[in-house]
């Protein structure tokens, strides 16, 4: 198992602008697409040209509540996915979400007839340069998100605090559309003049439109030449609404309210949710991946630690049932024995069963001896250090529980050594579960302290020590016989285990006293 | 129980083979007939219940456990002497759906004597001993 390997793949399989999207994800993009295509030309050239539609004031406020809302929530879900990729290229395109978002509070406000007849701020062109503003500024954070990404996706530029990055990236959006907002507002005399009151568009509207759909289709051709990910076909979906947004916002009647301005808002919305939609499925895909990581490496950590009680008590089993055996033949021979006229077949009868049954409990003893007896096959080079992090890594949470700082001091040039590597971590376990332990019930500071030494130039000296209550001189010498145990639940087999695979590799398990309290507990494994 | 005017007929039920004809060889000092049974299932599908007088059996084994085959035996023969061997006493403390049921329970490796005084006196039943 290469762990690290792992959670790299991982990483990367599991995060939206990183993972490919599949041939599914590729249709079902088509398909909104083309669904889009049909509901424009239905409109455009088609049959619901005609449509009469009323005015829907509340619509407005209802409509961009919900596009603030979902871009928002766009917004921080990206922001945090910067907090774990540390990618430029989320940070802009998560600002290029809030730069939406807010832009829309002077939308709503400017809008005739919502909050004022003829909006509470602004004049009557602010409205729609709000709206032409809004539609060129999102597709350029999408081309800066396209063109930051080619610079290395995987770069992490940022080296600072993730807080410090966002929270400059929301404050340089909030300025810039600030200052949209004060031009498209103040300066709304010195714009030119694409509607003609508060409902119908001006000949001049398409002029103003033309450029800032051309953004849109910019950004659909950058992202095109160089997709990669899921979140790359998404934003081009994106871009695909945006660009029909324009003109059928002016044809086939170049009017608010009309059919062709309501399913613009409907195209809107649908822009403002896709990647919000994808977001969430990732994160519930990323959930349930998290989980069933979780409950495997809960699982895994119990079956290596099958060398404390588990197996003592399996060994306690075998054992038990030939000593069984042999206590009630050695009765039934006494008592054959014993009578006024002693049986001697069946007593003998009965003796020979002990016998057979001692060397029954023998060959237990011997077959338990060659659980931990390492042969060439499984002794392989061992990467002491990296044993101690998986050990460290499986024991996090008990480690986390009980409030136990670790330190780790690893050598780094150690000479090769060779062994069993699950009975080598099975040992470790044991000895950093048994300073958990330790450590529980003592006040703080718990210190774990793991430390890997070359030894006698050949060797490995690994130590885990601990600032638990310490063993007492009186057991130091029995702590490794089986069936020693000061714990309340535990059957005592754990260190005698351990020695017996230590000692299996050629090398010693030792303890010692740790200053100013604790244990030390260290093994030597050899080349 | 040499005084017992019939031999006493005893079923022993263990998955283990060695300790059930050391069992049947304990028993056989004390002068009692002894059925072998190497699962509860054999020795309910034997239709011997009915002549039994007393039962021994292992608590842990696969399929149906000691436990098990007491309820079963109780519905049939209700106050049949019952007695239970473990070697795992530490898993008697998990909880049961159905209560404890008449039995006594002894601890492998258990004393020999101490098993065949038991049944001597469940044999004998509640009333007074017989002289």
């Amino acid at each position: 198992m290469q762990p690290t390997a792992t959670i790299v793949s991982e990483e990367q399989e599991l995060i939206l602008s990183t993972l490919a999207p599949g041939p599914a994800q590729r249709r079902l993009a088509f398909a909104v697409v083309l669904g889009m295509l049909i509901v424009f030309g239905l409109i455009t050239a088609g049959p619901l040209a005609s449509l009469r539609t009323r005015p829907i004031t509340a619509f407005v406020p209802a409509y961009a509540t919900a596009m603030f809302v979902c871009d928002s929530i766009t917004a921080i879900l990206l922001f945090a996915q910067f907090s774990i990729l540390r990618s430029r290229a989320t940070l802009v395109i998560a600002s290029g979400y809030v730069f939406s978002a807010l832009i829309l509070i002077p939308w709503i406000l400017t809008f005739p007839g919502v909050f004022a007849p003829t909006g509470l701020i602004g004049g009557l062109q602010s409205t729609s340069w709000l709206y032409f503003f809004q539609h060129a500024g999102f597709p350029l954070f999408v081309v800066g998100y396209a063109l930051s990404r080619e610079a290395g996706f995987t770069t992490r530029i940022w080296q600072g605090s993730m807080r410090a990055a966002v929270a400059l990236s929301v404050a340089w959006t909030t300025a810039l559309v600030s200052a949209v907002a004060f031009l498209c507002t103040a300066g709304e005399a010195l714009l030119p003049r694409v509607v003609l009151n508060s409902v119908h568009l001006s000949p001049l509207w398409p002029y103003a439109g033309a450029p800032v759909a051309a953004m849109s289709v910019v950004a659909l051709i950058v992202l095109w030449r160089r997709h990669r990910s899921t979140l790359d076909l998404w934003l081009m979906v994106v871009m695909c609404l945006y660009t029909c947004e324009i003109p059928l916002s002016y044809y086939p009647m170049p009017f608010r309210f009309s059919i062709g301005w309501y399913s613009v808002r409907a195209f809107g919305f649908l822009s403002s949710t896709l990647v919000l939609i994808v977001l969430l499925f990732e994160i519930k895909t990323l959930y349930a991946k998290l989980l069933g990581a979780m409950l495997a490496q809960r699982r895994e950590r119990e079956a290596r630690l099958m060398t404390g009680d588990a197996v003592a008590a399996t060994i306690a089993h075998e054992v038990n049932q030939p000593l069984t055996s042999m206590v009630a033949s050695a009765d039934a021979g006494f008592r054959f024995l014993d009578r006024s006229v002693p049986n001697l077949e069946r007593a003998k009868e009965a003796f020979q069963r002990i016998a057979e049954d001692g060397h029954r409990a023998g060959e237990v003893v011997g077959s338990i001896r060659a659980i931990f007896k390492t042969d060439a096959r499984t002794r392989t080079p061992l990467d002491v250090n990296e044993i101690i992090r998986e050990a460290l890594a499986l024991e996090r949470t008990d480690l986390r529980k009980h409030r136990i700082l670790v330190e780790a001091e690893w050598s780094a040039h150690l000479p090769e050594v060779r062994g069993d590597r699950v009975q080598v971590q099975q040992v470790l376990l044991n000895l950093i579960t048994n300073a958990i332990h330790a450590m529980a019930a003592e006040d703080e500071p718990r210190v774990l302290c793991l430390k890997s030494e070359a030894h006698q130039g050949d060797g490995v000296i690994v130590s885990v020590a601990d600032t638990g209550a310490g063993i007492s001189a009186r057991d130091l010498d029995r702590i490794f016989t089986p069936l020693f145990t000061t714990k309340s639940d535990g059957m005592g087999m754990g260190l005698s285990i351990c020695r017996a695979i230590i000692e299996a590799h050629y090398g010693r398990l030792s303890v010692a006293p740790n200053t100013p309290r604790g244990a030390i507990f260290q093994f030597t494994l050899h080349a | 129980m040499t005084d017992h005017p019939r031999r006493s007929l005893i079923a022993v039920v263990d998955d283990d083979r060695r300790v059930l004809e050391s069992l049947e060889i304990l028993l056989e000092s004390a002068d009692c007939d002894v059925r072998l049974f190497s699962s509860p299932t054999a020795l309910l599908e034997s239709g011997c219940l009915r002549e039994i007088d007393g039962l021994i059996s292992d608590v842990g084994m696969p399929v149906m456990d000691g436990f098990d085959l007491v309820r079963v035996v109780h519905e049939a023969r209700p106050g049949l002497p019952v007695f239970l061997v473990t070697g795992r006493p530490d898993l008697l403390n998990r909880p049961r759906r159905d209560g404890p049921g008449h039995y006594r329970l002894f601890k492998k490796p258990f004393n020999g004597q101490d098993l065949l005084t038991a049944v001597a006196d469940a044999l004998r039943g509640p009333g007074p001993p017989r002289s």
